[in-house]
């Protein structure tokens, strides 16, 4: 189902279509390269030795026997890379601490979580590499540990950084402790507005840590020359973001590494960081020779960053005609061993889709001994919406109002304001609930055990710098290089967009991702940025193109440029008086690029502002077993504003993954610690993520309200759609159950649990 | 230099040790850096701060800063928290 809510702006040919994706016969072929399918002569192979405890003091390491070993031709530690300043470095919800960053990548002092690289080895094979690792010898100092967040916020707990001082606190706290910041967030008076509640809801949630779950591991592929010059070869979100946190890890210039971006097998955000690139680069520098390091499943379990787990509490008062009068939240996000958990972003989207005069969010980032967390799909929201779109489910019950009449009657426009601050300055999260509201399913009766939930989600979506450049080739066909990893079919969408201003067909237009030597610096694939602000550039950059063309076709006519006129794919004369020319084809003016001026080419580069965010509105319907807690999707509809959909297959790809991920969230997915802060699962047979066989057919319904800052109206696809549907789950179950479930995941002995806890109680 | 036009500038309490607790300015620019410039005459390092570490919302838009970024009469800016992305 798609719905179009604002016309286009002019005739779209290309844009709107669903052609063929570019990467698509590699990728089905087998031939496509991921990080781990790149070889080269005389490659070593780079294994990790982990730390088996979950908080332990290092006195020393002895890799004098792993050394010993024939084959074994590097073997490095924590201090052999250069140490960096300890200093919280850029914007407070993306701050870099390198002190912290080169810990995480290898373990110095201390090792923090189970499974910290502590020391690494490079040999002639994979089994000498894997046998070397056990000769090292670590002496450590097993330290208490702590995993949960309420409870690394205890006095008593182990500290991991016996002098973590809370920021954003003031007067500073005195005494150190687990909470690496506060951050506070508010508008209006928050009592004040409680007064005038008719209603008031008030609930505590905890939320599970949940792996980003990417198929491919971490691999990449290292080769640093005696010249000192570095090559690497790996998959990330973000070639240019491996440039640069390597070079700065590994003390070289940018400019001294080049990063060969390999097809990525998902990301999610968790491929927003570096961990193996830095060993390997290193490893490969201290042995002379090629480098590959390739994670295991279970090293990407208890090495990579998942997201934050929580503990929250939310409170909301109503009036009995539907006004929301006031929102108070308190976020504890889990950062893992370094700070860093997006509990800011939490924050500031917590309460983003309602109009409200009277709200406060308040975040702790926290640190225990677990992996660090990384991004997940709009890292921080689906976290804090389990708890505030629960609490309106429940204000909606209070005055008997249909969920979705609620957050019309609440819902953000243009001009209403933000716990952030800025009043909003785009609108479309309206038009994702009316489009559920006229859903001809929404209105469906039920069966018995069977519940129907709603929930929302907000998201910023990114804009940022981005280079790309386009050639003409000889025979008029037209290249696209990008600096932005194609993650979620970006190589499509910048062809479509190139294709729809030029006025070409789409398969005249290829595109590619080229390395980090070949074109400017281009910010991660993340943030849903890269269709909007690649994108621009693509199509500016297609706009210099198009000059220049008219300009040569004036030449072959000898008449002004003003007189020429690019239509339909060609230049033709601006009116008749100019003179009877015959069109002049992309391919005739590129035959003639020599005594025109050369090739044909352009490149721009931008730092793209103007993004619009994201709004997403979800109903499910679910059944539970009352014998068993299991709880089976029946029916999952998710809403979502995308301004534009330059292909709506790939945004319904987006929709479709992202409410997967969410029901995996909401439903299963965890991770097990035993007493000694083990992962107890730390695979995908036992972190049970959903499988085809677990869900209906997600019904992506596409809503389009245009945003006037991009050509061709984008706002962003990515990342929204996961934002609600834990609470859409939960809202269901308590529909289908009369259960309000509190914490996540909703495994069946959970809602087992609770129904027997219920009916106990009655 | 570009022609100024009259500006409302919001900081949130995150910068209140450069603002000693004053939030809103009216402030004649014609582009985000007459916004820093003036910013920085006030309160010497704050526009450092916030070129590298904040993202702008101009009447409710969302832009990156880029000193070229041109502003119009009235227009209300806030400095925020610059986005992760996922």
């Amino acid at each position: 189902m798609l719905k179009k809510t604002e016309e286009p702006v002019k005739d779209l040919k290309v844009v709107g279509t669903r052609p063929i994706r570019p990467d698509g016969v590699p990728k089905v072929t087998g031939h496509a390269q991921y990080g781990a399918d790149y070889y080269l002569p005389g490659m070593l192979w780079g294994k990790i030795l982990r730390s088996p405890h979950a908080h332990a003091r290092i006195r020393s390491i002895d890799t004098s026997k792993a050394q010993a070993l024939p084959g074994v031709k590097a073997v490095m530690v924590g201090s052999d890379l250069p140490e960096q300043k300890f200093d919280y470095l850029g914007p407070d919800r993306v701050q870099v601490n390198f002190w912290h960053m080169t810990r995480n990548i290898m373990a110095r002092e201390k090792a923090l979580y189970v499974g910290h690289a502590v020391a690494a080895v490079a040999a002639t094979t994979p089994e000498i590499a894997a046998e070397a690792i056990k000769l090292i010898e670590v002496d450590y100092e097993v330290l208490p540990h702590v995993i949960d967040v309420d409870e690394a916020m205890a006095e008593d707990a182990p500290l991991l950084f016996e002098d973590m001082i809370t920021r954003g606190v003031n007067p500073s706290p005195t005494k150190p402790s687990n909470i690496a910041r506060r951050a506070e967030f508010k508008i209006g008076d928050v009592e004040a507005g409680f007064a005038q509640a008719d209603e008031i809801v008030e609930m505590s949630f905890k939320t599970s840590p949940v792996h980003q779950g990417y198929i491919e591991p971490h691999a990449c592929l290292a080769r640093f020359g005696a010249d000192g010059q570095c090559e690497i070869w790996s998959s990330s979100q973000g070639h240019f973001m491996v440039r640069g946190y390597t070079a700065k890890i590994l003390g070289i210039p940018v400019n001294n590494l080049v990063v060969h971006p390999a097809e990525i097998g998902g990301g999610f955000g968790g491929k927003t960081v570096v961990y193996v690139e830095p060993i390997a680069a290193t490893l490969s520098r201290k042995s002379g020779l090629p480098v590959k390091i390739v994670m295991t499943r279970e090293e990407v379990f208890l090495a990579t960053g998942p997201t934050a787990g929580s503990s929250m509490t939310v409170r909301m008062g109503v009036k009995r005609d539907g006004k929301i009068v006031a929102a108070d939240g308190v976020f504890k996000f889990q950062a893992g061993a370094f700070p860093g958990s997006p509990v800011m972003n939490g924050c500031m989207c917590a309460f983003s889709v309602y109009d409200l005069e009277n709200a406060r969010a308040v975040g702790y980032d926290v640190v225990s001994n677990r992996p660090k967390s990384a991004a997940y799909r709009a890292p921080g929201s689906p976290i804090v919406a389990f708890a505030v779109e629960s609490v309106v489910d429940e204000l909606a019950r209070r005055i008997g109002m249909d969920p979705l009449e609620l957050r019309l009657r609440n819902a953000v426009k243009v001009g209403s304001p933000t716990i952030w601050g800025p009043k909003h300055g785009h609108g479309g999260f309206r038009e994702t609930i009316e489009a559920l509201m006229n859903h001809p399913e929404y209105k469906k009766p039920l069966g018995p055990n069977q519940g129907r939930g709603v929930a929302s989600g907000f998201w910023f979506n990114g804009a940022g710098e981005s280079a790309v450049t386009i050639h003409v080739g000889e025979d008029g066909s037209v290249s696209i290089a990008s600096g932005s990893m194609d993650v979620g079919g970006s190589r499509a969408s910048m062809a479509i967009m190139a294709a729809e201003t030029l006025g070409i067909p789409y398969e005249k237009v290829r595109s590619t991702v080229a390395n980090t030597a070949s074109i400017g610096y281009n910010h991660v694939t993340g943030g849903s940025r890269v269709t909007y602000a690649t994108g621009m550039a693509v199509v500016q950059a297609c706009e210099r193109i198009i000059e220049d063309l008219r300009t040569r076709a004036a030449m072959m006519w000898d008449v002004n440029v003003d007189d020429v006129i690019w239509e339909d794919g060609c230049a033709k004369p601006a009116n008749p008086s100019v003179g009877d020319f015959k069109p002049l084809t992309l391919a005739e003016i590129a035959a003639k690029r020599a005594v025109t001026g050369g090739p044909i080419a352009a490149e721009v580069a931008i730092n793209a502002g103007g993004q619009a965010p994201g709004f997403s509105t979800q109903f499910c319907d679910v059944e539970v077993d009352p014998e068993t807690g299991a709880v089976k999707i029946l029916r999952f509809v998710a809403a979502q504003d995308v301004g534009r959909a330059i292909h709506p297959s790939y945004v319904e790809g987006q929709i479709q993954g992202g409410v997967t991920q969410g029901i995996g969230w909401a439903l299963n997915e965890t991770y097990v610690y035993n007493s000694k802060g083990e992962m107890e699962n730390a695979g995908f047979l036992d972190y049970r993520m959903p499988v085809a066989s677990d869900l209906p057919m997600i019904e992506a319904v596409i809503v389009e309200v245009p945003n006037p800052n991009h050509p061709y109206g984008v706002k962003g696809a990515g990342e929204v759609n996961i934002v609600p549907v834990t609470a859409a789950v939960a809202n269901a179950i308590r529909s289908a159950t009369g259960v309000r479930l509190t914490s996540l995941p909703m495994s069946p002995p959970v809602v087992l649990q609770a129904l027997e806890s219920e009916s106990a109680s009655v | 230099m570009s022609e100024t036009v009259p500006v409302k500038v919001v900081l949130n309490g995150a910068f209140r040790p450069w603002t000693e607790g004053g939030e809103t300015f009216e402030i004649h620019a014609g582009t985000l850096k007459g916004v820093l410039r003036e910013l920085d005459r006030l309160y010497p390092g704050l526009g450092e701060v916030l070129e590298e570490d904040t993202a702008v919302a101009i009447d409710g838009v969302i832009h990156e800063i880029v000193y070229t970024q041109k502003l119009n009469p009235g227009s209300e800016i806030y400095f925020i928290p610059k986005i992760e992305s996922g």
